[in-house]
């Protein structure tokens, strides 16, 4: 396998970079899977029947804690990457761990968000708008929990197999995905929250 | 309902028992079959664990042609039982089912597979690669889609198929109006089929953008490459719509969700509204590769350079973009206001102009050349006039006010069968003849070839010009059956002579093959029809690295300017091939999705729960693995070259 | 050591703090509809772009016609989507 050691080490064979192209047309697709929940969720945010509104069940704390959760999380993969490319394996392990668990933070903020709603009476059966607020949080919120377990199979793998150009590659591809989750979690932030609390 | 009693038939009826002891029949002479020559570890490590391209690309091809039977045979049905006023040969539930069937079979379970079988075959070779970006992605999407299929077609005999037609339209299709699981097949088996079509595209979007050899700039790639990436890019856009509007559809039907309902704020109308967000695109999905194909063969039997390369790939490109514009054309009657309905109207009408470049490019591409009849040829020739008369009849349907009139109706059907069976069909069928001999090593028999493709265009227009006649005459779509006074008894009647008609050249077709297997004479060479491009410049039958040497593509011609101008096409000298390793792998994982599909189908939660811990680890193992593939070594590369070389005229 | 410190990192992170924190006085101050939309649209495509930027080097390599391309082409055809559908169900009904 020709390793090209003067691109980073994610890059460095022909495969890699295949997959780093592959993994940004797969986020292009993971855009329109987004836009269409909320194509839907602006469609049906005032179709409550007789449930409960947005304004009368967010609630800004917990969904500003989880803002700054992702966040954080978003910033401690980029040192983790940018550690790997100095060739750093024990920081960026670190960064990794950090990112993961607060990642993991973030899910359960959002666990306890649902299970409040619940207790308020917003079930996913209540409403076209309850539907379509806990289908678009829950998977943003499994893309996540996907992510998690994700990431730390790819820790685990630098443990044992150290920094390889196919580790490397891994790595850059999953913070891809977790940075990408985030820029949803901005969009959700403003446009489903924020918007419904104006 | 009872927890068995959904596992019934709801409506049993003399065909499909009979339906039910065929397949059985069927499948257990295949099992005996295949036992009895000893065959079961060859299927396994030359096909099921496959990453080939080509292998891949002829399993998608069989798929085609065995659903191309089962729609067909739906066709046929249909066309019957219309033929004559109050015909009692399909009650209406039996009709309803058969409808929904046949266009869901047609268009994702025949031509989507279709057109995978040329993306699969042709473009690595196209392009001068030795396989695809990611070819254990690709036997996935191979695996899924077929599991996807199958779950579909099991769906007649064991709990019913779905009724509500192939859109599957809210209310008719929630809880309340379609109570038997057969709407759960449609929501699950074309979400599983689904994911394996998106992938597909994520992965030849990277193989062109990527993998083409040296010297092949984008504006230097064949015409089917070409539209192969755009329609691939639309996949990739289009395809997430219908996976959230699919899990909606089945959120409502088996967890109580109010997105389409009538009740409880739910919008039933929003269904439509997202189905041909993602039905749009997809007919265009359908239509590019198929007029990647003509350009090829067009070129190629008028032995001219295609005519207006640039506003070729211009026109593709405008076409990508505009057909996720138009999708409201499809409900003009729906309610919304006259805004929305002449900003669709317009955009619609604005499509059709890119297809009409495409058109006179074709016809200028003939212009002064030396024209052959063979086969493909002709299906080219006929798709031309037919297409066109086709897309005409959808610029009347794009007038929204007029489309009032004509929505729903035998119109309609007409038209949309009048693009996509010329547009589609035909340039599978021509495509399937032309690239026979570059799998095969033999040709399909012209003769046969030629009949063949005029039996199927006499049965079509037989089939399909009535059917303008009865839509603008009051004839609506879907309706089982109608009444003497109507008037609409003779065209249906000619119109199923024309299906007769097509359902015997399809039989021609089959017996072409049969013909050609035992008598086609074997020594036809590499390139026997003195073709253009790339995947000529290859032995027959391919070898499993495609290219002993990466070629150098300087033109759009290249293989052909190599032959008439003497240039190297192979330059440099042999090296070790790398390539990646047969995997179950992809089988397994879909063999565990077709269980999930079966345990949510029927709500048998847990199967579907152990299922997706089964996907799950299948996830979990594939991050874990170690494999990095094998070398073929330059001597068994030599070797094998020299074989090939032998078998050449 | 100026090319082992994260500068590019800190400073996107910090840019993102600060939009977030505005985008957060549509909640805490009054203002009108069209003011707010405004407000957030502006917040979360600059805080968007940051991370397609800065964090995830889609400008780095020779493919990133490719992805600029990818990312343009999926923002065209969702804002076509949300905004059609909302005209044909919302909007125009």
């Amino acid at each position: 396998m020709k390793v090209n050691n003067s691109l980073p080490l994610e890059y460095s064979t022909e495969e890699n970079s295949l997959k780093i192209l592959g993994f940004w047309i797969f986020l292009g697709a993971e855009i329109m899977l987004f836009a269409t929940l909320f194509t839907s969720y602006f469609t049906l945010v005032n179709r409550t029947g007789d449930g409960l509104t947005g304004a009368e069940v967010f609630e800004i704390t917990p969904v500003l804690v989880e803002t700054i959760l992702l966040l954080t999380s978003s910033f401690t993969i980029g040192l983790g990457i940018h550690a790997m490319r100095l060739g750093n394996k024990k920081a960026m392990m670190t960064f990794f761990s950090i990112t993961l668990l607060l990642g993991a933070g973030f899910l359960g903020f959002e666990v306890y968000e649902f299970v409040h709603y619940i207790h308020e009476g917003l079930t996913l059966q209540t409403s076209a708008f309850s539907a379509i607020l806990l289908t678009t949080l829950g998977t943003h919120g499994l893309h996540v929990t996907v992510g998690f377990f994700w990431g730390l199979f790819i820790l685990l793998q630098i443990k044992k197999r150290g920094l390889t150009p196919e580790t490397a590659n891994k790595s850059f591809i999953f913070s891809l995905y977790w940075h990408f989750l985030d820029v949803v979690w901005i969009f959700i932030f403003s446009f489903i929250y924020l918007k419904g609390m104006m | 309902m009872d927890f068995f009693e959904r596992f019934a038939v709801p409506h049993p009826s003399f065909l499909i028992y009979g339906a039910m002891v065929s397949i059985g029949l069927t499948m257990i002479a295949i099992v005996v079959g295949i036992t009895y020559f000893k065959k079961w570890g060859y299927l396994w490590r030359e096909w099921i664990t496959t990453v080939d391209h080509k292998r891949i690309g002829i399993m998608y091809l069989l798929t085609a042609l065995l659903m191309l039977f089962r729609g067909g045979v739906d066709a046929i049905m249909l066309r019957y039982q219309l033929s004559m006023p109050d015909n009692k040969f399909l009650e209406s539930q039996h009709y309803n089912e058969i409808f929904s069937t046949h266009g869901v079979v047609m268009i994702l379970f025949m031509a989507m597979p279709f057109i995978t079988f040329f993306f699969n075959y042709l473009i690595p070779l196209q392009i001068g690669a030795r396989d695809v970006a990611f070819p254990r992605l690709n036997a996935l999407s191979f695996w899924l889609f077929f599991m996807g299929m199958g779950l579909f077609n099991i769906s007649f005999i064991i709990g019913g198929s779905p009724d509500a037609g192939w859109t599957s339209y809210f209310p008719l299709a929630g809880n309340e109006f379609s109570t038997s699981v057969g709407t759960n097949y449609y929501m699950i088996a074309i979400q599983i089929a689904g994911i394996g079509t998106l992938i597909t595209g994520i992965n030849f979007i990277t193989t062109i953008l990527k993998m083409r050899a040296p010297g092949m700039t984008l504006m230097k790639m064949p015409m089917f490459t070409w539209s192969a990436f755009i329609a691939n890019v639309i996949v990739v856009f289009a395809f997430p719509v219908l996976t959230v509007t699919l899990a909606m559809g089945t959120m409502d039907r088996l967890f109580g969700t109010n997105f389409f309902t009538t009740v409880n704020g739910g919008m039933d109308m929003l269904w439509a509204n997202l189905f041909w967000v993602w039905g749009h695109p997809e007919v265009y999905i359908l239509i590019l590769p198929a007029f990647g194909l003509y350009s090829e063969i067009i070129s190629t039997f008028a032995r001219r350079n295609l005519y207006g390369y640039k506003s070729m790939v211009a026109s593709m490109v405008a076409i990508s973009l505009l057909s996720f514009l138009v999708w409201a054309h499809h409900f003009f009657t729906m309610g919304q206001g006259a805004l929305t309905n002449s900003f669709f109207s317009i955009t619609t009408m604005i499509i059709a102009v890119p297809t009409g470049v495409k058109i006179f490019n074709w016809l200028f591409t003939l212009w002064k050349g030396k024209i052959e009849f063979t086969t493909p040829m002709l299906y080219s020739m006929l798709f031309i006039p037919l297409f066109t008369l086709g897309g005409v009849t959808g610029v009347m349907l794009a007038m929204s006010a007029a489309d009032y009139q004509y929505h729903n109706t035998m119109f309609l059907v007409a038209h949309f069968h009048n693009v996509i069976i010329p547009g589609v069909v035909f340039a599978m069928l021509a495509g399937l003849t032309y690239y026979w001999p570059k799998m095969f090593g033999f040709m399909l028999n012209e003769k046969l070839g030629k009949w063949t493709a005029w039996l199927l265009s006499v049965g079509f227009v037989l089939a399909f010009i009535p059917m303008y006649i009865t839509g603008l005459d009051g004839q609506a779509r879907r309706m089982y059956t109608y009444s003497e006074s109507t008037g609409f008894g003779m065209w249906n009647m000619v119109s199923f002579v024309g299906a007769a008609i097509m359902a015997i050249a399809f039989v021609l077709l089959v017996y072409n093959i049969y013909y050609s297997i035992r008598y086609s004479p074997r020594d036809i060479g590499s390139d026997p029809w003195d073709a253009r491009s790339l995947e000529w410049a290859t032995h027959t039958p391919v070898p499993e690295y495609n290219f002993a040497i990466t070629p150098k593509a300087a033109s759009t011609q290249a293989f052909w300017d190599a032959k008439k101008n003497g240039h190297e096409l192979f330059p440099g000298k042999l090296e070790k091939i790398h390539m990646p390793n047969n995997s179950g792998w992809p089988f397994i994982m879909s063999c565990i999705f077709f269980a999930f599909g079966f345990g949510m189908v029927f709500s048998i939660w847990p199967l579907a729960i152990i299922s997706l811990i089964g996907i799950l680890g299948c996830l979990t193992y594939r991050s874990f693995e170690k494999d990095h593939g094998r070398y073929i070594s330059v001597k068994e590369i030599e070797e094998t070259e020299a074989k090939l070389r032998g078998a050449k005229k | 050591m100026k090319e082992l410190f994260p500068l590019n990192q800190v400073m996107g992170f910090v840019c993102s703090l600060i939009l977030t924190a505005v985008a957060l006085l549509v909640y805490f101050m009054d203002m009108s509809f069209s003011i707010g939309m405004t407000v957030l649209l502006l917040t979360a495509f600059i805080q968007a772009g940051l991370q397609l930027v800065v964090f995830m080097h889609a400008g780095e390599t020779n493919d990133k016609k490719s992805i600029y391309a990818n990312i343009y082409y999926g923002l065209i055809i969702a804002l076509i989507t949300i905004f059609g559908t909302l005209l044909a169900m919302i909007w125009d009904m």
